[in-house]
């Protein structure tokens, strides 16, 4: 299900590129790598040998950091919303603006909620009987992965996005939501080490070594998360400080 | 009487420099502690368990705080300290301070609290303990000191022009 989503967003960019190109538009490269990186990671995730190997934990966490975490970092740094803005006709773009500052967007973007949709999402499926009931059912089981990548793709939105969403956080706040998503993320790690789970996650061995995986990977993603935010804030206060450096040299001593 | 005015503007932009610079140490002293205890004491030396199977789990929300908080408040600190430099008018030594008081802060955390009431995970095992927190705690001690020390007395503005990326519109 979220390859469907990811073929469907790629056919869609690849679209959205050909018509601002027609129309004489630029879309940074860089944009559309980060597209094209998120996608692989996604199929990565989703075809074999990593998806015909799942019922091995170890393989699912490598799976479900590829899914839920960097791939969402990828998409999120390709601002496929702006994209979408520029090469949409006039009246699905007005459409497309109007859903983006609707309070129901700006609520599901808040980091709060992102990181709740997270957090509850990972410790309901670790620490409860659902990791066993998606093994058996693969019904739940697409429910589980759609439910990881898209509670990824909120978060990273609210992080590190860069599409136009209404009142996005300041640094302070971006900062402690990824400080408290990750710090949610290790403990349940260590948890999961503790207890030996979840349930139904094969032979003690891979469980331990899938949530060593969890720790290590989490914290190596979660400190790209902060180099990236860290770099806006830098080039943003940057912009900012030749700005007033600017007025100032205009306006004399 | 002229320079009066900019003078003012000046110790505001003073003020906000060295708060720049204290809130760059303290990240990047709490940072550099987790850092050195995560690469020294759990990878290299093996020191301390990834996990001991008798901790609480409230001690592990504490160590996942401050596991994930510290990697993250030593990026933080790192482009903030950048970001000082940047503007002009760096402190070095309240950004030492700051450091010193930072990592002397935490390791005391991790060693009174998280080690010993909380029971998260011990510094060595299978040998007399109260040495080595004794030795921890003291160095501890000691960092919060001589952080104390350079937060105090005078300390000049970082004065090279590499320094100053508006070294040349500042006269």
């Amino acid at each position: 299900m979220p390859l469907a989503l990811t073929l469907l967003a790629a056919v869609g960019n690849g679209v959205a590129w050909y018509r601002l190109s027609r129309r004489g538009h630029r879309w940074p490269a860089r944009r559309a790598a980060c597209m094209l990186a998120g996608s692989l990671c996604v199929g990565a995730a989703l075809l074999p040998p990593l998806a015909s190997h799942d019922d091995r934990f170890e393989v699912h966490v490598i799976q479900h950091l590829l899914l839920a975490m960097v791939a969402p970092v990828f998409l999120a740094l390709s601002a496929p919303a702006t994209l979408a803005l520029r090469a949409l006709p006039r009246r699905a773009r007005r459409a497309l603006l109007r859903m983006l500052h609707s309070p129901a967007v700006f609520v599901l973007t808040a980091p709060a909620t992102a990181v709740t949709l997270d957090l509850g999402g990972l410790y309901a499926l670790y620490l409860t009987g659902l990791y066993q009931a998606a093994e058996r059912d693969s019904v739940i089981h697409t429910a589980v992965h759609l439910h990881m990548f898209l509670a990824g793709c909120l978060l990273s939105w609210a992080v590190i996005g860069i599409d136009p969403i209404r009142r996005r956080p300041g640094i302070r706040g971006r900062l402690a939501a990824l400080v408290i998503a990750a710090a949610g993320h290790d403990t349940l790690a260590k948890l999961m080490y503790a207890w030996m789970l979840p349930a139904g996650g094969g032979p003690a061995a891979g469980r331990q070594l899938g949530a060593e995986l969890m720790y290590y990977g989490g914290t190596a993603i979660d400190v790209a998360l902060a180099v990236i935010v860290m770099t806006q804030w830098y080039l943003a206060t940057g912009r900012a400080l030749a700005r007033t450096r600017r007025r100032s040299a205009v306006a004399g001593p | 009487m002229a320079i009066s005015r900019p003078a003012r503007a000046s110790d505001d932009v003073a003020g906000k420099q060295i708060k720049r610079t204290i809130w760059s140490g303290v990240l990047a002293g709490v940072g550099l502690v987790a850092f050195a205890d995560e690469t020294v004491f759990h990878q290299l030396l093996h020191w301390h368990h990834f996990y001991d199977k008798s901790t609480l789990a409230v001690g592990l929300v504490s160590d996942g705080l401050f596991h994930a908080g510290g990697f993250i408040a030593m990026v933080a600190g790192l482009f903030l300290l950048a970001d000082a430099l940047r503007r002009g008018g760096f402190v070095p030594k309240r950004w030492w301070g700051a450091l010193l008081l930072g990592a002397g802060g935490f390791q005391l955390y991790d060693g009174i609290v998280q080690h010993k009431l909380l029971g998260l995970h011990q510094i060595r095992y299978h040998v007399t303990l109260w040495p080595y927190d004794l030795t921890w705690n003291l160095i501890a001690a000691v960092m919060i000191a001589a952080g104390a020390a350079l937060m105090t007395g005078r300390a000049g503005v970082a004065g090279s022009a590499m320094f100053r990326s508006d070294a040349g519109t500042a006269a």
